[in-house]
């Protein structure tokens, strides 16, 4: 007991001891980026994580389940815990996002420590990068209570678009676009082809030289000039004459842009995009020298470059972190990432393997915390991180952390310094316990070795769930059944103790959990127990008495996992499951789900739903 | 003492030292406008009841985080005024109100002036009772978010200070379910394991201390004793029912269910109770029982009286003080007082949606419901477009509150007294806020709720003279919303402005009727979604006319990028289309290749179906983006009207009925929005 106890003392010591070099009251000076210092933050970021060995991160959402069943349990599937992630990650909105790239020497971490504050943009009011998004009222006051600076993050946050939706816009910006060079003549052309070719020629011959003329001749007065443009419908982009071409079709455009081409030497043509994303007209500019023509050029390239950036916002700083290769090291890989990938990547896939697929092609190494703390310490709740830290100390692990980023500028006041202390925490957490697996962290770069890299994890199929407890038992989804329509509200025991009454098939053994207050899971310990109930709940003529024959004609009804399976895929996210459940049953929407083989479910009577956090 | 949170940040401070302090610097300070957050509300309350009492009519106007769930749910074309309503009710069903203007406006006989208090209260859907929570989730669109940031909104007053509230239906459903609660709690033996390593030290540690001071207690130590260990939760010796008692403190609510296992396991003598006392805080205590009797005389009065009574009392006054703002809507609700508003259906349909109930599923069930609660609602939108002479007053410019409050009311807007005889003809208004009366101001903050309300207020008040009131012969007894000059705009609501729908709240039957195009014409139509993309309403037009006849369709009209309405020429096109669209789907030959529609159904996702279709479409929780998919995922299956005629026609046969009796209600909105109408047509077209 001594040594043990010694130990612990010892590491907590060394914990408080490294922590005091740097942080005031417990807390670590985080750098706030908002839409005002974004830019000239961002080259300092770069170097942060090229420097780094990891990058941790921690968001902040506007909501995380509307109802209690939507949560993620013990009893979903990989398929249906990304199916519940996924409807959440489209709903809610990133307010903060904290990143903090590090290192870990031995026993020192070192953490370049960031928090942005996001707020999604409508910009080119487009609907992107969102149109609109959901918030739950307990969230943005538990936000409020922890001095959550709402005005701020609505004000100066920073707003992104989408990989997708950045591609998506580039028509859409409203900004003149350089003409891809006509590769080939497209096919015949008709009578009418020829004629409107004909007549823009001899529009662009006639606008052309007047072009020519005018930049010879230097004498015009200003008069002349203007009146010359009025008669010749030309116009000015910039410093340079212009001539703009309404087109009707993609037809007319092309047919343009070929014929443009024999004044390929000093005219330029550009496309105007109209707002529902053809295009509007052909803009052919005329450009006065060869050198001309290059600066006009990369003018636009620029200018190009320089609205994506902007549009892009935050974006940048996941391509960062996408293109730096670094394993990412989260809290909950889930929730975290299907956040990512919807906000910051594209849509998210309907299903988890194409999710894998389409994150590790962006984030190769992604390393969930809450997977590796479990493997280190099962019963550790990771959603509290101090928790999860505290109930460390039993191991020796001494962390040194020391903050490499303190040149930062912004020292406000303390309450805005607390943000984004989350993902130091993290990282913090990912230097223990890796000391503690005495592994060498720098393998964990490899995610095929590593248990904990749960990217890889996640291919291991709907057949088997990890265990994550050694008091679970596993349970085949054949043998769950769920109940709904009970006459009045009951606790788990009393639903046990009306069951066991009800029907012979209840001699037998097994456990019954609330999901929420309208819907509870049983599960039958003996294979064929599930079918027998199912069908004497569901023939009631066939109910031969009993108490079980007054719940069903009191409304009781039971479904096995089959319609919860498909609840969670068709959408049916109503507040209470019993609705969902008898959507499910009502819908005829009878196209079968690829896999209905069943699944294995890890059944934990402790942790597997733990109805005092619902 | 009132417990007086104080937010840390500085601009919500600043924003409410501003209107503290307006009042007094009125010589040209910012508008005086009254904030109410939950600190003052209490306060407020009291005040603004004798205002509204004693007001001739009250002005609103809410602030929300957003008006369309999806660009489709923008009013469109061919709504017809039940989808309308539709929209209308998805929209107060989604978003929140973050701010809700009052303004009560009284006239003051002795200095001839109206005097108004606006009020500017923030609101929030907080959840202020703890039990079993709906989940409360609203929407916000970034649109409306960046425009309220435009206008200064202070975000944090409303998050950190907003006024929470209960709606009717809550409240009855918040106390039905604080009595099955209590009956449960009762009887419910819990059964909790201590699995944590956190939870056995702490039990063993309660234990512990338990023992001491029971032994303590007992042999009578001379130490005084209490338990405190750390600095958050204590235990000190009190009495409870005339038994010596340990009163815990700052125990977190699992750390409490560990006590109660521990002393359940080990101490039959010591019992655990929660009391709730007066000040609606809940207290616990560890009570020492002489014995088994005594526990059990303790336990059976303390479970008989107090639990019972007492938990009732502390769930109603919860559930009282969790009403919250809606006392405010229930005040103007219980005064039937005039309510003036500004383009307010949406604003009504929140109110309704936020305080009353859920919204009813038609248009016809709100009318018939809403007349209960406010029955006398008066939209200044619809005062300044239906009565020629205002209309002709506002010049042809816009409706809009702003540029009707400038143009009507230009001596409040600039605040200017000056002696031009125009501007002396106008209604003096005067604003008092804390009992500080003022008639000299800057311009107020646009789209501030409360702001908002007073240039809605004073619109009407100056339409009212115009309309030949005479404020000055007005008598304290006559009821502004009785006067006959008013007859004709009363309980007229815009159901949807841009198309002119007006939807009358007087008549339990809906009469919303739609004036552009007739009712008969909705069975002409044709909703297609899922085309291929790229292909515009022309080029739509161009195959169907092919296939069809040249003259089959009327019109094409997008909805979004991926849906439109097509417009045949009668109802028998219409299930001819969708015929033949099945059969091309089902045909797998060359004449599927060859055929005009192909164009259209290219790609083989091509949706198509009637107009109720749109409805149902519409009715949905659902709000999908792009109108493609909201189509796909509420499941409408292309499909061809059951039975095209029969009672059908029958149908529009009384529908036609009822135009015509309106149509004579109201000869003089009709003509004039014919004459409206006709314009737009050609437009249009």
């Amino acid at each position: 007991m001594l040594p043990k106890m010694q130990r612990r003392f010892l590491s907590s010591v060394s914990v408080s001891a490294g922590g005091s070099k740097t942080l005031n009251n417990g807390r670590w000076s985080v750098k706030q980026v908002k839409k005002s210092n974004f830019k000239s933050t961002l080259d300092e970021i770069r170097t942060s994580i090229d420097s780094s060995d990891f990058v941790a991160l921690s968001l902040q959402n506007t909501g995380s389940y509307a109802a209690a069943w939507h949560r993620i349990s013990a009893i979903d599937t990989p398929q249906m815990s990304y199916l519940k992630a996924k409807y959440a990650a489209e709903r809610y909105q990133i307010l903060q996002f904290a990143l903090c790239p590090f290192s870990l020497r031995g026993s020192k971490l070192t953490v370049h420590p960031y928090n942005f504050h996001l707020f999604p943009r409508d910009e080119l009011k487009l609907g992107m990068p969102s149109y609109s998004f959901s918030c739950q009222a307990s969230r943005l006051t538990a936000m409020a209570r922890e001095g959550f600076d709402f005005n701020a993050c609505i004000y100066e946050g920073i707003s992104y678009l989408s990989r997708e939706q950045e591609s998506a816009s580039k028509f859409l910006s409203g900004n003149p676009i350089l003409a891809e060079p006509v590769a080939a003549p497209s096919s015949p052309s008709t009578v009418a082809d020829t004629v409107f070719v004909g007549r823009i020629r001899s529009r662009v011959k006639n606008w052309r030289q007047s072009c020519l003329d005018s930049s010879s001749k230097t004498g015009d007065d200003d008069l002349v000039s203007s009146l010359r443009k009025l008669v010749l419908g030309s116009e000015q982009y910039g410093s340079r004459l212009c001539l703009t071409i309404d087109v009707c079709s993609e037809r007319q455009v092309q047919l343009i842009l070929e014929m443009l081409t024999e004044f390929a030497d000093d005219v330029v043509p550009l496309l105007i995009a109209s707002k529902s994303g053809g295009t509007q007209a052909v803009r052919a500019v005329f450009m006065s020298s060869k050198e001309d023509m290059d600066r006009f050029k990369r003018e636009l390239q620029d200018l190009e470059n320089e609205e994506n950036r902007r549009l892009r916002g935050f974006r940048e700083v996941v391509d960062l972190i996408s293109s730096s290769q670094k394993p990412v090291v989260s809290q909950n890989y889930l929730s975290d990432f299907t956040s990512i990938h919807a906000k910051f990547l594209g849509p998210l896939p309907s299903n988890v393997d194409d999710f894998s697929s389409s994150l590790s092609s962006a984030f190769p190494n992604v390393v969930d915390l809450s997977q590796f703390m479990k493997e280190i310490s099962p019963l550790s709740n990771i959603s509290n991180l101090p928790a999860a830290m505290s109930s460390l100390n039993r191991f020796f692990a001494p962390v040194d952390v020391e903050v490499a980023n303190q040149g930062c500028p912004i020292k406000l006041d303390e309450s805005h310094q607390m943000h984004g202390q989350n993902a130091v925490m993290i990282s913090q957490l990912f230097a223990k316990l890796s000391t503690i697996q005495k592994s060498d962290y720098q393998s964990s770069v490899q995610p095929s070795e590593d248990s904990y890299a749960l990217a890889s994890d996640q291919h291991a199929s709907d057949e088997n769930v990890q265990v994550w407890s050694k008091n679970s038992r596993r349970v085949s989804s054949e043998n769950l059944v769920f109940i709904w329509g009970l006459a009045k509200k009951m606790t788990a025991s009393t639903l046990k103790n009306v069951l066991q009454k009800s029907h012979n098939v209840f001699a037998q053994e097994f456990d019954v959990k609330l999901l929420d207050r309208s819907c509870a899971v049983v599960v039958f310990w003996q294979p064929s127990s599930s079918e027998t109930f199912l069908s004497a709940v569901n023939n009631e003529d066939q109910l031969l008495g009993g108490s079980l024959r007054v719940m069903v004609a009191e409304g009781l009804r039971a479904a096995g996992y089959e319609t919860y399976k498909r609840a969670c895929r068709l959408g049916f996210w109503e507040a209470d499951l019993a609705d969902s459940l008898d959507k499910t049953l009502e819908s005829s929407d009878t196209d079968l789900d690829s896999d209905t083989k069943p699944s294995e479910i890890s059944w934990t009577s402790e942790l597997a739903i733990n109805f005092d956090e619902l | 003492m009132r417990r007086h949170k104080r937010w840390p940040l500085r601009p919500l401070a600043s924003a409410l030292a501003r209107s503290r302090f307006c009042s007094s610097a009125a010589a040209a300070g910012a508008f005086p406008l009254k904030h109410v957050t939950r600190s003052n509300f209490e306060m407020t309350l009291n005040d603004l009841r004798s205002h509204v009492k004693a007001a001739d009519f009250v002005a609103i106007d809410l602030e929300m985080t957003g008006v369309t769930s999806a660009p489709w749910r923008d009013s469109l074309e061919f709504d017809r005024y039940d989808v309308r309503y539709l929209k209308v009710k998805d929209s107060a069903e989604k978003f929140a109100v973050v701010q809700f203007g009052v303004c009560p406006f009284r006239w003051d006989s002795r200095t001839q002036s109206f005097v108004s208090h606006p009020h500017n209260f923030f609101v929030f859907p907080r959840q202020e009772l703890t039990f079993d929570p709906p989940a409360h989730e609203f929407l916000c669109q970034t649109t409306s978010m960046d425009f309220l940031a435009k206008y200064q909104f202070d975000f944090n007053a409303c998050i950190h200070e907003g006024i929470s509230y209960l709606s009717r239906r809550q409240e009855e459903e918040a106390s039905k379910r604080y009595d099955e609660e209590s009956v449960d709690s009762v009887v419910e033996t819990e059964d909790l394991k201590l699995v944590r390593l956190a939870d056995l030290l702490f039990s063993e540690r309660m234990k512990k201390r338990f023992n001491e001071w029971r032994s303590a207690l007992l042999h009578g130590s001379s130490e005084s004793p209490g338990i405190s260990s750390g600095s958050t939760e204590s235990a000190e010796t009190v009495f409870y029912h005339m038994r010596p008692a340990l009163s815990l403190q700052g125990f977190t609510s699992h750390q409490l269910r560990v006590i109660k296992l521990v002393l359940r396991k080990h101490f039959g003598d010591l019992v655990y109770i929660h009391t709730n006392d007066k000040s609606s805080c809940s207290k616990d205590f560890v009570v020492y029982t002489d014995s088994e009797s005594d526990k059990e005389n303790l336990m059976v009065s303390l479970l008989q009286k107090e639990a019972k009574d007492e938990r009732k009392r502390v769930a109603e006054r919860k559930i009282q003080s969790a009403i919250g703002f809606r006392q405010v809507i229930d005040l103007l609700s219980s005064e039937k007082k005039l309510i003036v508003g500004h383009n307010c259906f949406l604003d009504i349909a929140h109110v309704y949606s936020k305080f009353v109930g859920p919204l009813p599923s038609t248009a016809e069930k709100f009318v018939a419901s809403i007349h209960d609660h406010f029955p006398y609602i008066v939209d200044t939108k619809i005062l300044l477009n239906v009565n020629p002479m205002l209309h002709q007053r506002m010049k042809k410019s816009s409706t809009s509150l702003s540029s009707a409050f400038s143009l009507l009311c230009p001596q409040i807007e600039l605040s200017s007294r000056s002696s031009d005889s125009i501007l002396q003809q106008r209604v003096k208004i005067d604003v008092e806020v804390d009992n500080v009366r003022c008639s000299n101001w800057n311009a107020g903050g646009k789209h501030e709720a409360g702001y908002d309300a007073f240039m809605t207020g004073c619109i009407f008040a100056q339409a009212c003279s115009h309309l030949g009131f005479d404020f000055k012969h007005h008598s304290e007894s006559e009821n502004l919303a009785q006067n006959e000059k008013l007859d004709k705009y009363i309980n007229r609501l815009y159901l949807s402005w841009t198309r002119g729908d007006i939807i009358d709240l007087r008549t339990s039957n809906s009469n919303a009727e739609n004036w552009r195009v007739s009712n008969s014409k909705y069975e002409n139509i044709v909703l297609i979604w899922n085309f291929p993309q790229k292909l515009k309403a022309r080029e739509i037009k161009e195959c169907i006319c092919k296939a069809l006849g040249s003259t089959s369709v009327t019109s094409v009209y997008h909805l979004d990028n991926t849906a439109v309405f097509v417009l045949f020429k009668n109802s028998e096109l219409v299930s001819n289309f969708l015929k033949l669209k099945q059969q091309l789907e089902s045909d797998d030959g060359p004449v599927r290749i060859l055929h005009p529609l192909s164009k259209i159904l290219k790609g083989g996702n091509t949706g198509a179906a009637d107009y109720d279709a749109y409805k149902e479409i519409c009715s949905s929780h659902i709000s999908k983006i792009l109108f493609a998919d909201q189509a796909e995922t509420v499941g409408v299956k292309s499909r061809t009207r059951p039975n095209p005629k029969g009672e059908t026609s029958l149908e529009t046969e009384r529908r036609e009925n009822m135009v015509a009796v309106t149509d004579k209600a109201s000869d003089l909105i009709d003509a004039f929005l014919a004459n409206r109408v006709d314009v737009k047509v050609a437009r249009t077209n």
